[in-house]
């Protein structure tokens, strides 16, 4: 495929406002007479409010109200996702005194400053009748459930050979079998950009800006809350400082901060805290996974079963589709099961974090795998390679595009995994122990409905926009890179425009469906546009194509041509006077009608030193290749990569929320003692790509690259510390202590 | 935030004798933090940066570093990073840059323990509200100490500083609020929570630290600071140890260490570098010695590995000092 412009690195076109500071992001704005909000929140997890002494907080200076549920501010339900809500917490604030998670909004102080609002808020005095929460996996078992459906499948799904009537037969009597067990505890997005709106009314209308990745359905489900018609509401989110899933539902910080607004006729920010985030606005479920992997001498997969136990809050189903997403088809195989129990607590609402389902899937499925390559005497990745899925395992459906075995092979090399020594525990190097790890990486692909404008303008330039959103990833770049694509145009030549709700619908940034959503409809637009301008020449008397037949004008690099003539699109619009000519095209969803399975995938691997006495494990090198169809943009899809990589080795080695089993609180709330990656834990990361364009998937030929880049890494380190150790830790994140232990769980003195 | 007044001083004179909700701010990185969480509730800050407690200077006695000198100047001071590499190293573990070029010496000593109850005003906590009770003891106790905590408390003091200080033997100069000074050894500064876990120094009301005094490690005398947590940088210890070592040929001459991230303070342990003292530096002794670090620690449900850990720290830190690696 032969692209101009795709494919190749662009540097942002919103790079320089980001590092000068003058991107405002929703939290920057301070319209006339702004108020205030700082939300209150429960102190316990389960039972009721008794009563609030709110009398203090309305005596601080600077205060203009305090809502709580015996002064309430009127609020209705959410629209469903059904209805193209798209709710976080389906349970308004304010409206009843019940309490069903820790950190839960029971109030909003509005002030004249933010530091007053939060004081005041302090002075609040709140009486609970409290009821025991369900807050542990024991606790919460005996409640478990089976969900009705899992990715269109059954809650357990089931690949069986002809004669087998049920998988555990095979595994018991397969020549080489392994069965584990692996845990990780819940994680929190926490994007740098806290979670903000600012609401001005005016009048019925209301305008709101919002850190969101659903321009669209925040609207939507924003209106619905408040119980106004969405075309009222004019939301504005030009720039996003990351959302990784929190930011992909509506929160109900939102229409209580535009409710106290059109109470109080005067404009109201609210900015959640840090703590705040940790209950509001969602986190990644625990789990506990089984897999049991059953294989003949050589190596060929008998059976692959993978069962998922995942937590949920009392309040909201969220199903973190670890088994269905992963082992339901990566690996050929005659007998495969994959099933998912979901586990209630009394937490604030589970939401999708940056790749959903697969992240901790793959975190089982991939360390299963190599736990069985060393049982096997194998490669890993020769294990791989002969149980290579060519065809959608039970369904029987090829991939629109796969090449999973040129990941493999490429990494390899660039890796130089052939030096690697397959015996553990035996690099010492200094005071650290070395070793190598690999594992494969995929993420669905999806496509949504979406929609763009391309104007052409009578300056010679081009305008692309939709009402999509920049969540840092750099889609402000894309919409310009692929209107220049299709119009034939230099990049600088094309404006892109979106984060405003005025603009054409587009879905939300999720999935890792932007670029192949909105790129389809822009490059839609942006040809409809260039019929428009043919039209327009050939039948406007004043053009200089006047009276061509359509079909004998084409258009090239800005130009119209027909005979030998050529004249540049602004030269006809000035001639003819116009200012612009424009097409507005949506494009559906993708339809699965059956043929094909979409799917990225990728190889990645790495090498990590632990200390041979006090176990700290540190990554020293990453090399990833990735085939997610046609890249768009080189350099902004390294940095997507490369991001995915950070987010997997923190939660590999350093993400853990911790739940405190009295209270329901999460005991490490700030970004001191939650553990993201530092710089100092980011070793250099070698980022590939397999180029090869996706166009049974999408007419741009790609297929997203947001959240791929995290799901094998989780594996590959789990697998290179037992290269390194010969421990194998079954649960994350892997700290000093779970490598510490001996196989007896007695501590000891020698070196490890 | 509770409203406060705030005034700044910049003579020793000006101070007057501190009401008793007055508190001090330095580079403000504790204090202001805890005051958002409304952990302490001052009614009154007095800014003591302008004061002249500044000045890193090295004589024949030692080392003396001015109160209000910050991490990151101390950790970068030739005299400092030539001779007393254990501070340096400890300072450049902690925190982050940004913090380092705000927060001072005298307040890394008086920095408040990172426990999470103490830090969240909704929780019960002996030490925030004597008598509240401790749910650290029970509930989320993996940075928590295993030395020296009582029914009371088992809170860390987390400060990196003072471990190294203390293996110096480092002495501070206090100025009370009357003009008198005294000179307390950092070993005698620090409390053990007991049944009173709010009070954690000797410190008198409105007492003042001016100077840290640290004596010159005797010629030859090789020091250094071991860290280990979770990520690479940016977090307070799971264990550390300080150590200082002095050879005659293979054996030890002197050794001392002290520990941090496992004491309710700073932790010596004098009976490790006995147990060196005189031997030869081989795995075997130091094993020996380090078996003896974790004496009298007591293990709480998320932190009993730390028993095994701190004795591996001080291993790998001796090991790194006298070459074993
Ligand atoms: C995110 C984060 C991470 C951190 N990580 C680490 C770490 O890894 N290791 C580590 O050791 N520390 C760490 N710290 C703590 C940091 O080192 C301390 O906050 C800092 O040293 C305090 O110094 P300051 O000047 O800012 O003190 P301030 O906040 O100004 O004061 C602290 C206290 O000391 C009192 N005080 C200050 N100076 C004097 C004086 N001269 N005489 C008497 N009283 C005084 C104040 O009244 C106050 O009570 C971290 C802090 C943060 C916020
Ligand atoms: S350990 Fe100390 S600081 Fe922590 S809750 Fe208990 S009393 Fe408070």
């Amino acid at each position: 495929m032969n692209y101009q412009v795709l494919g190749k690195p662009r540097d942002r076109v919103d790079g320089r406002l980001k590092v000068t500071g003058s991107a405002l992001y929703a939290g920057d704005r301070h319209p006339e007479n702004l108020a205030y909000g700082y939300l209150v929140t429960s102190c316990v997890a389960k039972g009721s409010i008794r009563s609030m002494d709110t009398s203090k907080a309305e005596q601080g200076p600077g205060v203009v109200a305090v809502y709580t549920p015996f002064r309430p501010l009127k609020l209705y339900a959410p629209l469903s996702r059904e209805e193209g809500g798209g709710p976080g917490d389906e349970q308004p604030p304010l409206q009843d005194r019940g309490i069903r998670f820790y950190g839960q909004i029971i109030g909003l102080v509005v002030a004249n400053s933010f530091e007053q609002a939060r004081d005041a808020a302090a002075l609040i005095r709140t009486e609970y009748d409290p009821a025991k929460p369900v807050l542990t996996w024991d606790e919460g078992l005996p409640h478990a459930f089976a969900p009705k459906s899992i990715e269109e499948e059954g809650s357990t799904a089931t690949v069986l050979a002809p004669g087998v009537t049920h998988i555990d037969d095979v595994i018991r009597q397969a020549p080489v079998s392994i069965e584990v067990t692996y845990r990780e505890p819940m994680n929190h997005h926490n994007p740098m950009e806290p979670h903000a709106t600012t609401a001005i009314w005016d009048g019925d209308r209301l305008e709101i800006y919002e850190a969101t990745q659903g321009i669209i359905s925040h609207r939507r489900t924003v209106a619905s809350v408040l119980g106004v018609d969405e075309d009222r509401v004019h939301l504005l989110c030009p720039f996003v400082g990351g959302g990784f899933g929190c930011k992909g539902s509506m929160w109900m910080h939102s229409p209580v901060t535009a409710a106290a607004a059109r109470d109080l006729k005067r404009p109201v920010k609210t900015v959640l805290t840090r703590e705040q985030m940790f209950t509001l606005v969602g986190h990644r479920p625990a789990l506990i996974q089984q897999v049991a992997l059953a294989a003949t001498p050589d190596g060929a997969l008998q059976a692959v079963k993978h069962e998922v136990q995942s937590t949920v809050a009392t309040s909201k189903v969220f199903i973190e589709a670890a088994a269905h997403r992963t082992s339901r088809f990566l690996y050929k195989s005659p007998n495969i099961q994959v099933s998912q129990k979901l586990v209630p607590l009394d937490v604030g609402p589970p939401t999708f974090m940056r790749a959903p389902g697969v992240a901790p899937g793959m975190f089982a499925l991939e360390c299963a795998m190599d736990e069985l390559a060393v049982k096997l005497n194998l490669d890993p990745v020769e294990l791989r390679m002969r149980n290579y899925a060519e065809i959608f395992p039970g369904k029987n459906v090829p991939w629109s595009s796969k090449n999973l075995a040129e990941c493999y092979r490429i990494g390899a090399e660039k890796f130089g995994w052939s030096q690697r020594r397959s015996e553990p525990g035996v690099r010492l190097e200094g005071e650290w122990l070395a070793g190598v790890g690999m594992a494969s990486a995929l993420y669905p692909a999806h496509r949504g409905g979406a929609s763009a404008k391309v104007r052409l303008l009578a300056d010679g330039t081009a305008e692309v926009s939709s009402a999509t959103q920049d969540l840092g990833t750099g889609t402000w770049t894309v919409l310009a890179m692929v209107g220049a694509e299709y119009l034939g145009l230099p990049v600088d030549r094309v404006r892109p425009a979106l984060g405003d709700s005025m603009f054409p619908p587009a879905p939300v940034s999720g999935g890792s469906q932007t670029v192949a959503s909105v790129g389809t409809a822009v490059r839609k637009a942006a040809e409809s546009a260039i019929q428009k301008l043919i039209r327009l020449a050939v039948s406007n008397a004043k053009s200089p194509m006047h009276g061509l037949a359509p079909e004998t004008v084409s258009y090239d690099a800005g130009y119209l041509a027909a005979d030998n003539r050529r004249v540049a699109f602004a030269d006809v619009l000035n001639a003819v006077d116009r200012g612009a000519v424009e097409a507005v095209e949506s494009i559906d969803p993708l339809s699965h009608d059956g043929r094909y399975a979409y799917h990225s995938f990728g190889a990645q691997y790495c090498e990590v030193k632990v200390n041979r006495y006090t176990a700290e494990v540190r990554v020293q090198r990453v090399t990833t290749v990735m085939d997610i169809g046609q890249v768009v943009n080189l350099k902004t899809a390294r940095s997507q990569v490369m991001g995915g990589v950070v987010f997997g080795i923190g939660l590999a080695l350093l993400e853990q929320s911790l739940l405190e089993t009295g209270s329901g609180r999460f005991a490490n709330a700030n970004m001191s003692e939650y553990l993201v990656a530092t710089n100092a834990d980011v070793p250099y990361i070698d980022v590939a790509f397999v180029e090869k364009p996706d166009l049974v998937f999408s007419p741009v030929g790609a297929r997203g690259v947001g959240e791929i880049g995290i799901s094998g890494i989780p594996a590959a380190v789990a697998n290179a510390v037992y290269n390194a150790t010969g421990k194998r830790v079954r649960e994350f994140p892997i700290t000093p202590e779970k490598l510490l232990l001996g196989e007896s769980g007695s501590p000891r003195i020698s070196v490890i | 935030m509770r409203p406060f007044r705030f005034t700044a001083v910049t003579s020793l004179d000006q101070l007057g004798p501190p009401g008793p909700q007055t508190s001090f701010i330095a580079g403000g990185t504790t204090v202001v933090d805890l005051m958002k969480l409304e952990v302490m509730t001052p009614d009154e800050l007095v800014a003591i940066d302008q004061l002249p407690l500044r000045g890193i200077r090295e004589d024949a006695g030692g080392l003396r570093l001015g109160a209000l000198e910050t991490m990151s100047a101390v950790a970068a001071h030739p005299a400092v990073a030539g001779g007393y590499q254990v501070i340096s190293e400890s300072l450049l573990q902690s925190a982050s840059a940004q913090l380092r070029n705000m927060a001072t010496i005298g307040g890394n000593l008086l920095q408040r323990t990172r426990c999470s109850y103490f830090r969240d005003v909704h929780s019960a906590c002996n030490k925030r509200v004597p008598g509240s009770g401790c749910p650290a003891i029970t509930g989320e106790n993996r940075m928590l100490a295993i030395l020296g905590t009582s029914a009371s408390c088992i809170a860390t003091n987390p400060s990196d500083l003072a471990v190294a200080l203390v293996v110096l033997d480092a002495q501070l100069r206090l100025r009370g609020t009357g003009g008198g000074v005294r000179t307390v050894p950092l070993r005698d500064f620090y409390l053990e929570p007991g049944d009173r876990p709010d009070r954690e120094n000797v410190l008198q009301p409105g007492e003042l630290i001016t100077e840290v005094l640290v004596p010159r490690p005797a010629a030859g005398t090789k020091t250094g600071y071991v860290k280990v947590r979770d990520r690479a940088s940016y977090e307070f210890a799971l264990t550390s140890a300080a150590v200082v070592l002095n050879m005659d040929g293979d054996r030890v001459r002197k050794a001392e260490v002290a520990v941090g991230g496992v004491g309710t303070k700073p932790w010596l342990l004098p009976q490790v570098g006995a147990a060196l003292n005189g031997r030869a530096l081989d795995r075997t002794n130091l094993e020996a010695a380090a078996s003896l670090a974790a004496n009298g620690a007591k293990r709480y449900p998320d932190n009993g590995f730390k028993v095994e850990l701190i004795q591996r720290t001080v291993v790998r830190a001796f090991s790194r000092l006298g070459g074993l690696v």
